[in-house]
């Protein structure tokens, strides 16, 4: 039973990183029409930019308890990187076909995880001393950090405030009133330059948001992003590329199947992640929740 | 209130338009007429922004609008409603309706007259949006798309719209249902430029027509007179 929590409790927290991420991806791809290859280099960005802060402010003598507040300092970084890159480097490419988008996030992909070595160095950071304040709970036998409910946490609001942005909001009827017809959209007085930016700047914020709360339980190591955007990849194509609620479903289901898979069959943990992807997209092609071209 | 001084203007490789001029005064409703390809929607769309015109010159009340992106000719009052009808199915009637005022020059709605409101003009015009603005836009009929259609471009409060085949598709009790409307549209002072394929769909409301083909004005006029012109006889009678 013990284990059997603590793995629920696991997956959830797992579940809530890759939400971040593929929630971000799939706002980008719905809007954008772009599938941003550089997503997880964005989730290492705010994982490292976070780290290398918390660890400065902490050598300037700032509390531990009070570096917390400076978590989402790796969130709005990427933010204004991806509200830099949209306008700059990809807009001019949205009427080219998708080989060329690819090609230049992937691109991009690579700049930044050279930008991350130079800047940072090759050295993996950790910033765990924001755990400790949080103390923990006990739960049967074994105590659990209360950080990790805070990233479980953050990842329902996210989730309850993406809702409310898109389906609750002036910006969201614009979002997918410009998702659906750029060209009508601007016809409508819809100034569809800035919906893009800001978009693009959300879906950035929400995979840097995800680096962010998760730098204080894992390292920020060279690469992290690569392993992220691949997990992504099968979140979004389980879930329906460009659903929200299917990122959602399907970051629950891969977080639960891998963390099931990393317990029984360590061995083949990925395989079965991949395995499972493929079964759902035989049984629906457009993912779970996502719409027929 | 419009002109268009011998614009050219291309889709992909291929020129459209070949130096067309127009003139549209301030009240008037003036139709552009012409077969399948004469060049009617681009000639709208280069109006409204959505194609680049490649040589010449667009001014609206005087404000050179050539160059400029699609969203701020909409917020200068000109609304756009295409035959497609373009509406975002993702959204309801009342949320795409919204669109339109959230984007119109608060400095227009305010000139309007004391007591008139955008929802009073457009449900003056078409009453029956009440009863299904909740609905999804997906699950309207045509004649009810249309509607939608047009009174979203109303509530950008538009001096100059635009509407493209306003009658196509729809049944004939329609049409004369539709007619009344554009003619109340007119009432209220905004200025009307419509393209349509049926031109004694047309000659119903217009004042003026220009009738198109291949990309050239060949006829500009009144309605009753356009067939006297052997050119647009043969061309509009085929």
């Amino acid at each position: 039973m013990d284990i059997f929590i603590l793995q629920v409790l696991n997956a959830l927290f797992y579940a809530s990183i890759l939400y971040l991420i593929a929630s971000g991806f799939t706002l980008i791809f719905g809007v954008m029409g772009i599938a941003n290859m550089a997503h997880g280099s964005f989730y290492a960005v705010g994982a490292f930019v976070t780290a290398w802060s918390l660890g400065f402010l902490q050598s300037r003598g700032v509390e531990p308890w009070l570096l917390v507040f400076f978590l989402p300092l790796g969130a709005i970084a990427v933010a204004i990187l991806g509200m830099l890159i949209e306008p700059i480097l990809l807009r001019p490419f949205y009427q080219r076909a998708h080989e060329y988008q690819l090609l230049l996030t992937f691109g991009v992909l690579l700049i930044i995880e050279d930008g991350i070595q130079m800047i940072f160095g090759s050295d993996p950071l950790l910033v765990d001393m924001v755990i400790a304040p949080f103390g923990s709970l006990q739960i049967f036998s074994f105590r659990y950090p209360n950080y990790n409910f805070v990233v479980i946490g953050t990842g329902l609001v996210t989730a309850f405030l993406l809702w409310a942005l898109m389906y609750r909001s002036r910006f969201g009827v614009v979002l997918r009133a410009t998702s659906q017809d750029m060209r009508m959209a601007s016809a409508m007085g819809i100034n569809v330059g800035k919906v893009y930016v800001l978009a693009f700047g959300i879906g950035s914020f929400l995979a840097g948001l995800g680096g962010a709360i998760i730098v204080p339980t894992q390292t920020a190591v060279v690469g992290m992003g690569l392993e992220a955007l691949i997990i992504a990849f099968v979140v979004v194509a389980v879930g329906g590329i460009g659903s929200q609620l299917g990122a959602l479903i399907g970051a629950l289901l891969v977080a639960l199947v891998r963390t099931a898979g990393v317990h029984f069959v360590p061995e083949i943990e990925l395989a079965v992640l991949f395995l499972i992807a493929v079964g759902v997209l035989l049984w629906r092609p457009t993912g779970l929740l996502g719409n027929a071209p | 209130m419009l002109a268009l001084d011998n614009i050219e203007t291309f889709r992909g490789p291929a020129k459209i338009l070949h130096g067309i001029s127009m003139k549209i005064e301030e009240g008037e409703v003036v139709a552009i007429v012409g077969r399948n390809g004469a060049g009617k929607i681009t000639t709208m769309e280069s109006i409204i922004g959505l194609l680049r015109v490649k040589s010449g010159q667009i001014s609206f009340r005087g404000e050179n609008i050539t160059r400029m992106s699609a969203h701020s000719i909409a917020r200068r009052g000109i609304g756009f409603s295409p035959g497609d009808c373009g509406l975002f199915s993702s959204l309801s009637v009342q949320e795409n309706l919204e669109i339109g005022r959230w984007h119109a020059d608060p400095k227009r709605i305010d000139k309007m007259a004391d007591g008139d409101t955008l929802e009073k003009r457009v449900y003056s015009v078409f009453p029956e949006i009440e009863g299904f603005k909740r609905r999804n836009s997906l699950k309207l009929s045509g004649g009810q798309r249309k509607m939608v259609a047009i009174s979203r471009a109303m509530y950008l409060c538009p001096s100059l719209l635009l509407i493209d085949e306003a009658f196509e598709g729809l049944a004939p009790v329609v049409i004369s249902r539709f007619r009344d409307a554009l003619k109340k549209i007119k009432e209220m002072g905004i200025t009307l430029l419509m393209a349509e394929s049926n031109f004694s769909n047309a000659s119903l409301v217009a004042d003026r027509v220009y009738v198109l083909d291949r990309g050239e004005v060949l006829y500009e006029g009144k309605p009753k007179d356009a067939m006297n012109d052997p050119r647009v006889k043969k061309i509009l009678q085929g």
